[in-house]
């Protein structure tokens, strides 16, 4: 639908932007906010000619991005914030080495950590590693400037940085599409010339400092082509009171709060799409309108520094200026903003009287919402294999009375942490980190700690960063247990495939790498349970804390409840016999409804019995090996 | 008689380390579980009152008013608790020879009770070694496989609890001093609510000096033994001080001294050597290999003893009153132990007051042993 408006989601956009391109290959690792990115490409591949993979993680993905472009073709990465942490070894080299067909690293970050444990910046590597950062503020924006991004890397022959948000990646407007060219050109890797020569050589940041040079070199020229960017723009009075200078998604909260003030006649708006290296013109131009200056972004203050440093060096032809932003404490450092933040940020600079929410609003808010929705924690699914895995893992550390406890990970067993997983998480930090954690927490016995520990990881974080921690405990004999929590998907980002599906993302066939194979390998035990067989669980833990003279792995293997194959079926009726149900009485006190807590289980107060809630249950029948009554009673279904 | 929840169970006697892991709690719900000789609380519950902590023998064990209730006589520092008779006895002829320690009353009591039709079955502490295996047994054969003395405590009553869920007849138990009061808690404390558990029919009560922590004493014997090895226990009679651990490879010999740091602290307050709160009690006889020590306290246990002598189970003989003076000085002395120690550490209280106790006692009682003159 060339050249007509559409709504687009903004990863939709950046996607489209990526394929009028010309990208021919493209890989990333699933996190949200990022994953639809490679998911869309994925879906287009096959019409436009691409090859599209989910690699085992991010520092991988980009690798493979890399080889693309180094053999000629446009490449495209895609990751979450701290995606580009685990990329960020190769990504300093490949900035050093540069590369040869346009290549665009699209990293989304996650303001206010609304699907993350962090909300981390990754903006600031494009400083630290001296690469071009591009940061569209609308849905068009964030096609135009994909597309661009690519002939921007190719100018300066290096990666191009672009960074979207979840309010710019998960929500939609308009984009006018234009036209995605015949796929075409050969790959082939030149690699005859000399060290020197980045185009025809050997591909390495060697010699250092040479090609840092030409690196800086090369990142001038985006500069230059910063001053007169598109992207860049200025709204307003000629001279205005207070100059806004904002990115990204801000803009629009900008422009919003500026309306509900009706104070555009009074603020200016220097939105900016390039935002390092800053345009130095460019930026004095618009320093030099007025005295006042805020500066409105999300997170960490990246811009508001980067300008300050520029206003400092141009200090003699601007003069000096009093900022607003997040140093003194007018927009906060954390969370995300919104149209209200900006609005009384604005407010309390131009004096303005203006309330974002009449003060009795928060009342009548809190008196409403009882009656408008439940009160009602995260959750794992009906029919979760975590739940049950949990469940059990809660029973052998107790049975185990030694004060036992799990360190976790990412996905979606991190909400373990919280009552829908007993809580039974004790660390939640970084990919991979459960199983490093309990390597490091298993040797401490030689300092008296007298606690087992365990670990768990799902199956695409096992691939992802739990090799090596496993292969670490192994060889230095840390007394942990691993459980892998195989759910036999990426679920927690939307299914994608992983190194042991048996399809990629293409939807090919691919060999699955075992984790059972890859674990005895190493020299691991390796014990294989259905997580839904409780007490078989349980005894397979207890049995791992009653031997922890090695490392050992436990891997759970039930389908995630939501998987393709699993979603929509039920294996099992579920029914409750209220004659046999205890209810609250001392023998039970509401075990499936109150303890094990399955939305699929409802609690009936008047008849003080419990009850299947049929539209919600999954049927996955795990509540009738929890009921000491014998009282939920599953049937295979026809 | 108070009864409070699991939440105060695990606050009275688990966190203060009087839990002796007796199982009278475990499998009554799915709440607790014993495991490794530990007894614990899977998951948190709320109910303001339980059978949990209504029937554990740590905790509202009120002497006075089970002794009010069940005897219908006061708790009397004195004695060994009500009796008819004190007899020597051992395993008659019908009982198979080699087949069972010491005398083997208690294997020839159960099997007379069994073949009585007074119960269906008995809940015995079977096992070998350190491995402690509560068994509901129903033939002799089962009996006798379960025969010999156990040291470290066991959660026998758990096995109960699974015998009446799963609809068993009247039961037999036979008990140690904490597992006779855990049932007689639940003789006092009838449940009407709901449930098959309850008291039993039967109880066969041990005489007990003290436990040892089943972890540490695994641990301790650990350092000395291949713990597989070891085929049975026994502590021989005074002045030997001595447990004697049979092993495949030997016998191991280790001084009472070395492995008192493992009796649990719920042993110190127990002030019951002769399971007082049993129908029969059996003990050693000090003095006379191949025969125990038999306490008759009531008429059932009176009509089984008779019969069991009659079928051929039980040979009995008059008890010397020497023996039994001695006996019942030595259950005097446990007495006014564990009532002194229980005051020391703050469990003792008189019946009725409102503060958790883990024992209570009449006020006259109470006040004797505050001023030393019960021991």
């Amino acid at each position: 639908m060339e050249g007509q408006r559409q709504t687009m989601m903004g990863n939709q956009a950046i996607t489209q932007g990526a394929l009028e391109a010309g990208v021919r290959v493209a890989a990333g690792y699933p996190g949200t906010p990022s994953s639809e990115i490679i998911q869309n490409l994925a879906g287009a591949a096959d019409e436009h000619g691409l090859y599209v993979e989910w690699s085992i993680n991010e520092k991988v993905s980009l690798e493979v991005a890399a080889a693309a472009s180094l053999a000629g073709l446009r490449s495209l990465c895609a990751m979450k914030q701290n995606g580009v942490n685990v990329a960020s070894d190769f990504l300093l080299h490949l900035a050093g080495s540069g590369i040869r067909a346009g290549m665009v690293l699209v990293h989304c970050d996650d303001p206010g950590a609304l699907s993350s444990v962090n909300e981390g910046e990754s903006r600031h590597f494009a400083r630290m590693l001296e690469l071009p950062l591009l940061e569209p503020s609308d849905f068009q924006e964030a096609k135009d400037m994909t597309k661009w991004a690519f002939e921007l890397s190719e100018e300066i022959s290096n990666v191009v940085m672009l960074r979207s948000v979840t309010r710019l990646s998960h929500a939609s407007g308009g984009v006018v599409p234009g036209t995605i060219p015949q796929a075409q050109g050969k790959a082939h890797f030149d690699h005859h010339g000399t060290l020197l020569d980045k185009g025809h050589g050997p591909v390495s940041s060697s010699p250092v400092v040479y090609k840092h040079r030409l690196q800086q070199e090369k990142l001038k020229r985006a500069v230059e082509l910063f001053e007169d960017s598109p992207f860049n723009s200025y709204t307003g009075p000629e001279a205005p009171e207070l100059l806004v200078i904002t990115s990204s998604i801000c803009n629009l909260y900008v422009k919003e709060a500026l309306a509900l003030l009706d104070a555009s006649g009074r603020v200016g708006v220097l939105k900016l799409g390039t935002t390092w290296p800053l345009p130095p013109k460019l930026l004095q131009h618009n320093l030099g309108r007025c005295g006042q200056v805020l500066v409105v972004e999300e997170v960490i203050p990246f811009l508001e520094e980067n300008v300050k440093i520029a206003a400092a060096e141009m200090a003699g032809e601007i003069g000096a200026k009093r900022f607003f932003g997040k140093r003194d404490g007018t927009i906060p450092a954390q969370g995300e903003l919104n149209p209200d933040i900006v609005l009384g940020a604005l407010a309390d600079i131009l004096n303005l009287p203006y309330q974002a929410r009449p003060p009795e609003y928060d009342l009548l808010a809190q008196e409403a919402a009882p009656q408008a929705t439940q009160d009602r924690d995260l959750a794992f699914c009906p029919g979760c294999p975590h739940r049950a895995s949990f469940w059990s893992l809660k029973g052998a550390l107790a049975l185990d009375a030694r004060d036992g406890f799990i360190c976790g990970d990412i996905g979606c067993y991190s909400l373990a942490m919280r009552p829908t997983g007993y809580g039974m998480l004790k660390t939640l930090l970084a990919m991979g980190s459960g199983a490093g954690m309990a390597s490091g927490f298993g040797q401490l016995g030689r300092f008296g700690m007298d606690q087992p520990v365990m670990a768990v990881s799902g199956d695409s974080t096992f691939y992802h960063a739990v090799i090596p921690a496993l292969i670490n405990a192994v060889h230095q004999k840390s007394p942990m247990s691993l459980v892998v929590l195989d759910n036999s998907g990426t679920a927690m980002t939307g299914f994608q495939p992983h190194p042991g599906t048996e399809a990629n993302a293409l939807g090919q066939p691919v060999p699955p790498v075992d984790i059972e194979a890859i674990c005895r390998s190493l020299g691991a035990e390796v014990t294989v349970c259905d997580p839904f067989d409780l007490e078989a669980t349980q005894a397979a833990a207890l049995a791992l804390l009653a031997d922890q003279s090695t490392a050992k792995v436990l891997i759970l293997r039930q389908l995630c409840a939501l998987s393709p194959q699993r979603k929509g079926t039920k294996p099992y009726d579920v029914q409750v016999d209220p004659e046999k149900c205890l209810g609250d009485q001392c023998g039970c006190n509401r075990l499936c409804t109150r303890v094990f807590g399955c939305p699929g289980l409802a609690w009936e107060k008047q008849s003080g019995k419990a009850r299947i809630d049929e539209v919600i249950c999954a049927g996955c029948g795990v509540c009738a090996s929890v009921c000491p009554q014998g009282a939920i009673i599953k049937s295979e279904r026809a | 008689m108070i009864t409070r929840g699991p939440r105060q169970l695990l606050a009275e006697v688990q966190q203060p380390g009087l839990c002796i892991g007796c199982g009278s709690c475990v499998e009554l719900c799915p709440y607790f579980r014993s495991h490794g000789g530990k007894t614990v609380m899977l998951h948190d519950c709320d109910l303001p009152e339980g059978r949990c902590h209504a029937w554990c023998p740590k905790t509202e064990l009120d002497l006075e008013g089970l002794a009010q209730e069940l005897w219908d006589a006061p708790y009397s520092a004195q004695g060994m608790g009500p009796h008819l008779a004190v007899v020597a006895a051992k395993a008659g002829p019908r009982l198979e020879a080699g087949s069972y320690q010491a005398g083997g009353t208690v294997s020839a009591l159960v099997c007379a009770a069994l073949e009585q039709g007074l119960v269906q079955g008995a809940i015995l502490t079977g096992g070998r070694g350190l491995d402690t295996a509560p068994t509901l047994a129903q033939t002799p054969e089962e009996v006798t496989a379960c025969a010999g003395s156990k040291f470290t405590a066991a959660p026998t009553l758990a096995a109960l609890n699974q015998a009446q869920a799963q609809g068993c007849g009247p039961l037999a138990v036979v008990a140690t001093p904490c597992q006779s009061a855990a049932l007689a808690q639940r003789r006092a404390k009838p449940w009407p609510q709901r449930g098959a558990a309850g008291p039993a029919e039967l109880v066969i009560g041990l005489f007990c000096n003290w436990s040892l922590d089943p972890q540490g004493l695994a641990r301790f014997l650990a350092q000395r033994v291949e713990l597989a090895s070891i085929r049975s226990m026994d502590i021989p009679p005074p002045p030997a001080g001595v447990l004697q651990v049979e092993t495949t490879d030997g016998s191991l010999e280790i001084p009472l001294d070395e492995i008192r740091d493992l009796i649990p602290p719920a042993c110190a307050m127990c002030p019951d050597m002769t399971s007082e709160w049993a129908d029969l009690s059996v003990g050693m006889y000090e003095g006379r290999p191949g025969w125990n020590t038999l306490v008759v306290r009531n008429e059932k246990a009176r009509t089984l003893t008779e019969a069991a002598v009659e079928a051929g189970w039980l040979v009995v003989e008059e008890f010397p009153v020497a023996n039994k003076e001695h006996l019942v000085h030595a259950a005097q002395g446990k007495r006014s132990r564990g009532l002194g120690a229980a005051l020391a550490q703050g469990l003792l209280g008189v019946s009725g007051e409102d503060q958790p106790k883990a024992l209570r006692v009449s006020p006259e009682l109470y006040q004797a042993v505050e001023s030393g003159e019960v021991a």
